[in-house]
């Protein structure tokens, strides 16, 4: 009887909570990067081709709250853009404009910096990708859900990664090198917690 | 309310709104730009006369390296090519400071070999041998004349006909442009089909190649040559042909037998008592116990060739480039298995970037990859080359090798890119030591 009592009691009482001085913060995303390109029809043409470009992005940031408003910590993403496979890794910060503790819906600014890695990339037999670059990713987002629980979040960002690539050499190339600049915007949904 | 809090939410405000600042970049700043970079290679019609080729020939004070070619090397001395000028002579005793003595005037040289204290050179289509044993006082003592009929200097040939009279020698000036494109970014132009190689052979004269059988004592080229000392000959490819040349009396070489062979031939190997021909057609195997007739043997009709190749024991070690006017576009390493003379046996091929001259000093391999700089390998695992990339200097331009071994103490590597003529120490492979650098005045490639 008194085991049983004893049980029950510790059932009834509240956990005591550890409010933790930085708690870990993680926001997961996935959606689309999208842009275009604008070339001439052949080398010297002046006529323009212009194309249109969705690529794939997932992202997820994992860091701590420094503050109430700030958070930060490390990226990791997988971006698949039509001829290359990047991992871009970096640091970020997100910082509430609006705050969290009052309401259910919050905007918030977000920032990315990193280095774009190739290692996943398979290319076509001379077109491999000779080194990553600098991955740059500022934005704003949304987040739905009540402070201190989980939340949705939907961001829009711009995402600027260069990557060089090289390219098959034909009959009287010395040398033949790409150099590329992606400028997308990137609308991503997710989650927060 | 207090003054810090007005501003803080001030600031939120203004925060607030300038976070919606990237949104006008919209219009102007989601487009990418991809630029494409590439350095090619253009031809213009030239034409000389025989007395402007002959009456060039001459000797000057040094000059600066300005499109340099092969190199060559005898007892500390250094021979590098300026392509269809001339050669410059160099002192190398010391590889830390090599000294320029002189530079010879040659119009339509492309090749060098030295036996004893004699000096041949190609141009355009006599062989002209010089006089080195002093070197303040070199000095032309024979001409073969008409030797060769037609050759090809970085992609662009040269004809001459002796039979009609008053022939003038049509040649090919070689520029460099570089062009800078706007491309679509996802563009990945495709290699052209390549037979595949069931044997692959190629080559020109290897380092292992240091004396003749008898008698006199012929210096080093490298991977690029076309000229081979061997036993009492000189052996100089051409592109149907092979023209041996007597130098028993090294002062006076006499032209001796053409052996036809084909077409596309591009490159000879002396090994032991044979000689391996490579020709577009395939790879052709001559017996050469008798010097003054190689015989043919065989043929593999499955080679693809062109480019050189080096041997050290049983392995060779050939580079294919792409945009060479023998094979397809590919451009890789091949390692074969020579040790049935018979039926050699490609071990592995690795994809290389535009792999040119390459040397071996076992287990060092050193790839020069022509714009894209110098690879050392450790060769030692055949299967696992590319995993024992040791060293990859990508800021240096390669075109040939010659690794000299041991040099008092330090293991010298000889180097020749278009940028200049390094000399590395590699007793170290994985990290090679910088002795000394002769730069190129204006490099043409960037």
């Amino acid at each position: 009887m008194l085991v049983g009592s004893t049980s029950a009691l510790w059932a009834q009482m509240p956990l005591p909570v550890v409010k933790r001085a930085h708690p870990f913060v993680n926001y997961t995303e996935l959606g689309g990067l999208f842009g275009r390109v604008a070339y001439p029809t052949f080398a010297g043409s002046p006529t323009e081709q212009v194309e249109n470009k969705v690529s794939l992005t997932i992202q997820s940031f994992n860091g701590v709250q420094l503050q109430p408003r700030l958070a930060v910590g490390g990226v990791v993403g997988i971006d698949w853009y039509a001829n290359a496979l990047l991992l871009p890794v970096g640091a970020g910060l997100r910082y509430d404009l609006t705050r969290a503790t009052l309401r259910n819906v919050n905007v918030y600014v977000a920032a990315d910096v990193g280095y774009g890695l190739t290692w996943l990339n398979k290319a076509s037999t001379g077109n491999e990708l000779a080194n990553g670059g600098l991955m740059l990713n500022p934005g704003l987002g949304l987040r739905f859900g009540k402070p201190g629980h989980g939340a949705f979040v939907l961001s829009l960002s711009y995402k600027r990664q260069v990557v060089d690539a090289s390219k098959p050499l034909g009959g009287n190339d010395i040398r033949r090198d790409e150099h590329r600049v992606y400028n997308r915007l990137a609308v991503r949904l997710g989650c927060s917690f | 309310m207090p003054l810090y809090l007005f501003l803080s939410t001030a600031m939120n405000r203004i925060l607030y709104l300038l976070a919606w600042v990237p949104l006008l970049w919209l219009s102007t700043a989601c487009t990418d730009q991809c630029t494409e970079t590439r350095v090619f290679k253009q031809y213009t019609s030239i034409a000389l006369t025989t007395t402007q080729v002959r009456q060039g020939v001459g000797v000057s004070s040094p000059q600066p390296l300005v499109k340099p070619g092969k190199i060559y090397t005898k007892d500390g001395y250094l021979f590098i090519n300026e392509l269809k000028e001339g050669i410059h002579v160099i002192d190398n005793r010391d590889p830390s400071s090599p000294k320029q003595l002189a530079f010879i005037n040659i119009p339509g040289n492309g090749d060098i070999a030295v036996r004893d204290q004699f000096l041949y050179a190609d141009s355009y289509m006599d062989l002209v041998t010089f006089d080195i044993s002093n070197l303040t006082d070199i000095h032309e003592v024979a001409r073969v004349q008409n030797v060769f009929t037609q050759g090809q200097f970085d992609g662009g040939w040269w004809s001459y006909q002796s039979t009609v009279a008053n022939a003038l020698i049509y040649d090919q000036r070689v520029d460099y442009v570089k062009q800078i494109v706007q491309t679509n970014c996802e563009a990945t132009p495709a290699l052209q089909p390549v037979w595949l190689a069931s044997s692959t052979f190629f080559s020109s004269a290897s380092s292992d190649m240091t004396t003749g059988a008898t008698g006199g004592s012929s210096g080093t080229g490298g991977s690029m040559a076309r000229f081979a000392l061997y036993d009492r000959y000189l052996y100089a490819v051409g592109s149907s042909d092979m023209k041996l040349f007597n130098v028993q009396q090294p002062a006076r070489p006499t032209f001796s037998t053409t052996v036809s062979m084909g077409w596309g031939i591009e490159t000879i190997f002396p090994y032991k008592d044979k000689l391996f021909i490579g020709s577009q057609a395939g790879m052709l195997i001559y017996d050469n116990s008798n010097p003054d007739q190689p015989r043919q043997l065989s043929t593999f009709s499955h080679a693809r060739v062109c480019d050189p190749v080096v041997v050290n024991g049983n392995t060779a070690y050939v580079t294919l480039r792409s945009g060479n006017r023998c094979a397809g576009t590919t451009n890789q390493l091949d390692v074969v298995d020579v040790s049935d003379l018979l039926n050699p046996k490609l071990v592995k091929s690795y994809p290389m970037r535009n792999p040119y001259g390459l040397g071996v000093d076992f287990p060092n391999l050193f790839i020069c990859e022509g714009a894209y700089g110098l690879k050392s390998f450790n060769a030692s695992d055949p299967l696992q080359i590319d995993r024992n990339l040791q060293e990859y200097m990508e800021d240096l331009q390669a075109y040939d090798v010659i690794p000299l071994g041991s040099v008092s103490g330090q293991k010298v590597l000889l180097l020749i890119g278009q940028d200049g003529f390094y000399q590395f120490d590699y007793s170290n492979p994985a990290r090679l030591r910088l002795l000394s650098k002769i730069p190129v005045s204006r490099p043409d490639l960037t």
